[in-house]
């Protein structure tokens, strides 16, 4: 194995890392501040990456403006799904919005995954794929040699990482966010409105997880049906590096990220999915309380 | 008639529905019917873990489609050759075997979680029994999935006759453990895990035996359906179908009742069965499927029997 090989495998893993790390954390938010596992999550990744392949490969209107219809787009589509899907819970126990949110999310996520698939393989495409390919050259740094694509993607996600985490520490809407996810009954005593939060938390959310989405689909295409296995990527990760935390989200992209890059290099990329189950099997079993200490 | 009265009148109806079904219908309705005793089966399993326990299995398919593919394989490789006629019950008596040993074992990483936490683990346990079989292609056929020899063929009479024993014997299943101490301990775990503990209960062990309990039927199907089918793969011995349909069925019916997953297992399957053969839309059956669970999570989350009990309750109480 040679320098080059290394760093490739290490800068390939941190970036599939940062991709899963930023979808964690936008899980996590969403779960700590309302109680609804969105189990429809991944498949906004599918449909960042299904809108930006059909973008790209059918309107020459340059990344820019694309970029801006994504983001109008999936603002919209955050605020329909937190409207229609999680504020019909807002006044219910948290064990009731766990059965009714699951159940709601997941049939969200079937109709979605299943007509996506059905109208792209009968109007676009026979075999669906969301791949988006750009030419980004191969950049040198410090005299090696590094993928532009994999750059872009880890720059990118850090950006949404930071940004993230500048919102909940810096703003008071972000303060707001961090008292509901801690003390939802002490926040709403001290004046915080908790469908403020839900609505900020969903339009953010979603629309990182769709950008993450099109990150992703830069480094591997991804197909119609993807959507559960990356909700469940996501939901392991929350579950490894504990509910509403930043740096467990890092620790568990990361863990991830290089887990299944690596058994891809090694066993061939048909082993990724079982080497991670794998992680998360022995992360229970070995530390049920998560990586970074805290209850999930 | 009350509503318990109901449903025993209810019931033997249905009894001899089932009974008659081969004798007068075609062969597309009973192979419709087989079906829907499997999926009622795996609902009222289902239902050991979600009803009584309170923890939602979204992985019961795993082992449905696990037995499904150990009982093929087994025959396939002859090795069971010697037994003679005994070589298919002795299969699927192996799949069963292991299919608990594969339960137990999952049980200790499973219930470090509860919640959304646990419903999730259990749907990652039907992708990494999906994974390991497409990825061990030698033995398991990979994506090309594997053929029944004719030899092993399970005729529809004869399968049909297994489904119906199956489920009565699931249904006497969960009637026993309603009853049983097993029963009590789940339930006052689903109340509350800190009491549950403080009067002496082993919380896990007591979790670990229900969720093996709830796979055995489970297997015994997966067995049965291997053989009937005559061919499987992934996506038929482990669809999104085998392990969310039931789910659906339970909730539907009505969860922690015995009636509950049989009354929705016959709703869904009748929706299923009008969509597919009669109604032919132009839309997926799955997007269909997604908008009932969808609706039922937002409209009547505690399912149909348990919204008209509650209804009938409120209507009988004295003012």
């Amino acid at each position: 194995m040679t320098l080059q090989t290394v760093i490739d495998l290490v800068l390939g893993g941190i970036s599939l890392g940062g991709i899963y790390a930023l979808v964690a954390f936008a899980l996590s938010l969403s779960l700590a501040t309302t109680h609804v596992l969105n189990v429809a999550h991944g498949t906004f990744m599918v449909l960042g990456a299904a809108l930006a392949t059909l973008l790209f490969r059918f309107a020459p209107i340059g990344w820019p403006l694309a970029v801006l219809i994504l983001v109008l787009a999936f603002a919209a589509l955050g605020l329909f799904f937190e409207a229609a899907f999680v504020r019909p819970f807002a006044a219910k126990s948290p064990e009731q919005i766990l059965v009714g949110s699951i159940l709601v999310t997941f049939g969200f996520a079937l109709t979605v995954e299943a007509l996506l698939g059905y109208g792209w393989a009968r109007w676009v495409d026979p075999q669906p794929a969301f791949s988006l390919a750009f030419p980004f050259a191969r950049v040198t740094v410090l005299g090696v040699a590094v993928s532009g694509t994999r750059l872009t993607i880890l720059l990118a996600a850090a950006a949404a990482i930071t940004g993230f985490h500048l919102f909940l520490r810096r703003t008071p809407l972000g303060r707001a966010v961090r008292a509901v996810a801690q003390n939802y009954a002490g926040a709403v005593i001290l004046g915080v409105n908790p469908r403020r939060v839900s609505v900020v938390i969903y339009l953010a959310g979603i629309v990182a997880t769709a950008g993450a989405g099109v990150l992703l689909a830069l480094a591997i295409p991804l197909e119609p049906y993807s959507g559960l296995r990356l909700t469940l990527v996501a939901m392991t990760i929350v579950v490894i590096g504990g509910v509403g935390s930043l740096p467990g989200a890092l620790l568990g992209g990361g863990l991830l990220g290089m887990a299944e890059v690596l058994t891809a290099y090694t066993l061939g990329s048909v082993w990724s999915p079982v080497v991670s189950l794998l992680v998360f099997f022995s992360v229970l079993v070995v530390r049920p309380e998560g990586l970074w200490g805290r209850r999930a | 008639m009350g509503a318990p009265g109901l449903i025993r009148g209810a019931a033997v109806l249905a009894l001899v529905a089932a009974v008659a079904i081969p004798l007068v219908g075609t062969r597309d309705l009973v192979t419709a019917t087989f079906f829907t005793f499997l999926y009622i089966v795996l609902a009222l399993n289902y239902d050991i873990l979600g009803g009584f326990l309170g923890y939602m299995n979204l992985g019961q398919g795993a082992f449905f489609g696990l037995a499904a593919y150990v009982t093929v394989l087994l025959l396939n490789g002859g090795r069971l050759d010697a037994l003679g006629p005994a070589d298919m019950p002795a299969a699927i008596l192996i799949a069963v075997v292991v299919t608990a040993a594969v339960a137990f074992g999952f049980a200790y990483p499973l219930f470090r979680l509860s919640g959304a936490y646990f419903a999730m683990a259990t749907f990652s346990m039907v992708l990494l029994v999906r994974h390991l079989i497409l990825n061990l292609s030698d033995w398991t056929g990979g994506s090309y999935g594997v053929y029944v020899n004719p030899r092993h063929y399970l005729s529809l009479p004869v399968a049909y006759t297994a489904g119906l024993a199956l489920l009565l014997a699931s249904i006497a299943l969960n009637r026993a453990i309603a009853k049983s101490r097993l029963g009590l301990a789940a339930t006052a775990i689903r109340e509350s895990e800190l009491a549950a503990s403080t009067i002496g209960l082993d919380l896990f062990r007591v979790k670990r035996r229900v969720l093996v309990l709830s796979a055995l039927p489970s297997a015994l199907a997966g067995g049965v359906f291997g053989l009937q089918a005559g061919y499987i793969d992934v996506d038929a011995a482990l669809g999104v179908d085998k392990t969310l349909l039931p789910v659906i069925m339970a909730l539907m019916g009505g969860s922690g009742r015995v009636a509950g997953p049989v009354v929705g297992g016959l709703l869904v399957r009748a929706i299923d069965v009008v969509l597919k053969n009669y109604l032919h839309l132009a839309v997926p059956a799955l997007a269909v499927y997604g908008l009932i669970l969808l609706g039922i999570g937002l409209l009547l989350p505690e399912g149909v029997l348990n919204a008209a009990g509650r209804r009938l309750r409120w209507a009988a109480r004295p003012s």
